[in-house]
């Protein structure tokens, strides 16, 4: 895993503070029902009465690609694995993919959301990355 | 155009403005001419209104700073065009430098947006590494590979034909031809793409004159005609997109430029489309309906289709993979010039209709032009 440091804004402190307890926020629309991306401000026809709510942190892969990086300092390269996972609630994330074997990544991979700590210093928040899921049966974890 | 390629110590407003002047003296016409500008630049967005001034054009008609990505030079013609047709303008120039370049610093810094991640929603990708344009496209691409069986290998035939086309290209700074051998054992850039997938980074400036037919038939150079245009921006960027990867912008956009222009596929005589990377290309040529959906890689990698001898004379300059990267204006410049038929070595003899497509962000904006000799 390869994660930079990021900071909250105003926009992102509510899906932030989930990441911080391990919770993938959603946004939905009260008037049509509509789940979209967290840092959506309407609905598809324009709805902006978004709420945030609880999403499973489940999804699928739809697509990943195997990104080399130099490391600082080292002269091992790191292979980072980035993908797009389809929520099962049905928005789109582009994401890191952690834990995952080379070969064994393929279409329809079904994953989880886990939530590293993305740097150091105390204002650095926690992110969402997806991990394979062990055994679908086990229910949330 | 201005020199290309690893062109140092020129700024991208310079560039622009050396490219204005050259335009206009190509076409033996004075700055006092025009009376009209239409300014783009490249990541860095610093070239500006400001250009007017540095060339010296007075009381425009016409004045404004468009960016739409790589789809900006077709959509700059476009509107020039029809700034012409409503007699708002006469003489309209279109413009595009970019310098990402520097000297001592490797081309992958140019797009690479910088170390320091962002706050906010914009952080939080960048900070899981999904990032460049090498990597988002290349998700593009493993979707095409996942549903269509289109592999490595086919990408790589339209590197290898466009290498061919550049070593007839004066212009191109790729003129080494290259195997397929080389393409898969060229470095890895976003698996699946190599190094060979990707296009290059260049420094310098292109500028076109839009002006009335009538006009041009006076002027120094063989005028092109705008034929038909279009411009197609499906509104997806880092959305779910069931077609991401699949179909883009150019399934609406290539048919409603034919259209406009009266003709199909079987009558374009070249195509000159936007190659940031292979990748995109072989799914351009596939909206536009040059071979079926997800027929691409067989229609690439099958002998005699691409390259020189091919059927199908695409990219003839080489393309933005192996001649020169100027974002929509390096399939435009080349159209240009094989419309007037100078275009030494790989000059066509068949050049009466050439279709020419733009595509910017991630498959997120896209422009068609037909031009006509």
């Amino acid at each position: 895993m390869n994660i930079q440091p990021v900071v909250r804004d105003a926009a992102t402190a509510a899906f932030f503070d989930g990441a911080a307890r391990g919770v993938f926020l959603l946004r939905r629309s009260a008037e049509s029902g509509e789940i979209v991306t967290p840092s959506a401000e309407q609905d598809s026809v324009g709805n902006t009465d978004l709420d945030w709510m609880e999403a499973s942190g489940r999804g699928r892969v739809v697509s990943w690609a195997f990104v080399p990086q130099r490391v600082a300092g080292s002269d091992s390269p790191v292979e980072l694995t980035i993908g797009v996972v389809e929520l099962d609630e049905g928005p789109w994330w582009w994401t890191q993919l952690v834990g995952v074997d080379r070969d064994a990544v393929a279409e329809g991979l079904r994953v989880r959301a886990v939530f590293p700590k993305s740097g150091p210093a105390e204002t650095d928040e926690y992110v969402p990355v997806f991990a394979p899921v062990a055994d679908e049966s086990a229910g949330p974890d | 155009m201005t020199e290309l390629g690893k062109v140092y110590g020129r700024s991208s407003s310079r560039f622009a403005a050396e490219a204005a002047r050259l335009a206009v003296a190509d076409a033996g016409l004075l700055l006092s001419d025009v009376d009209g500008l239409l300014v783009s630049a490249g990541v860095a967005n610093d070239v500006g209104l400001g250009l007017q001034v540095e060339l010296g054009l007075r009381d425009l008609a016409v004045l404004t700073q468009m960016q739409a990505f790589g789809s900006t030079a077709g959509a700059m013609v476009q509107y020039a065009s029809m700034a012409v047709e409503a007699g708002m303008a006469e003489v309209v120039v279109c413009v595009f430098g970019d310098a990402p370049l520097a000297e001592g610093s490797g081309a992958g810094n140019a797009y690479s947006d910088g170390h320091r991640t962002p706050a906010g929603w914009a952080g939080i990708q960048r900070s899981t590494g999904a990032v460049t344009p090498n990597v988002l496209y290349s998700l593009a691409a493993r979707r095409h590979m996942l549903r269509y069986g289109t592999t490595s290998e086919q990408f790589g035939a339209i590197a290898v034909a466009q290498r061919d086309w550049a070593v007839l290209n004066p212009l191109a700074q790729m003129r080494t031809p290259i195997t397929l051998a080389d393409h898969q054992n060229s470095r890895i850039i976003s698996d699946p793409f190599h190094l060979f997938d990707c296009c290059l980074v260049s420094n310098g400036g292109v500028a076109v004159v839009v002006t009335t037919a009538e006009r041009a038939r006076d002027l120094k150079q063989p005028p092109v005609h705008v034929l038909g245009w279009a411009q197609s921006h499906p509104g997806t960027r880092l959305r779910r997109n069931d077609d991401f990867g699949l179909v883009t912008g150019a399934a609406r956009s290539g048919p409603a430029a034919m259209a406009m222009a009266g003709v199909t596929t079987d009558d374009i005589d070249i195509v000159e489309i936007y190659d940031c990377y292979t990748y995109t290309a072989l799914v351009t040529l596939e909206d536009y309906g040059f071979c079926g959906k997800g027929e691409g890689g067989e229609f690439v990698s099958t002998p005699g289709n691409l390259g020189p001898e091919g059927k199908l004379k695409m990219n003839t300059g080489g393309g933005q993979l192996s001649s020169y990267y100027m974002w929509g204006m390096t399939p435009l410049s080349e159209a240009v010039l094989q419309a007037r038929g100078q275009a030494g070595a790989r000059q066509q003899d068949r050049n009466e209709l050439i279709l020419v497509s733009g595509n910017g962000g991630i498959l997120d904006h896209h422009s068609t032009l037909i031009v006509g000799s």
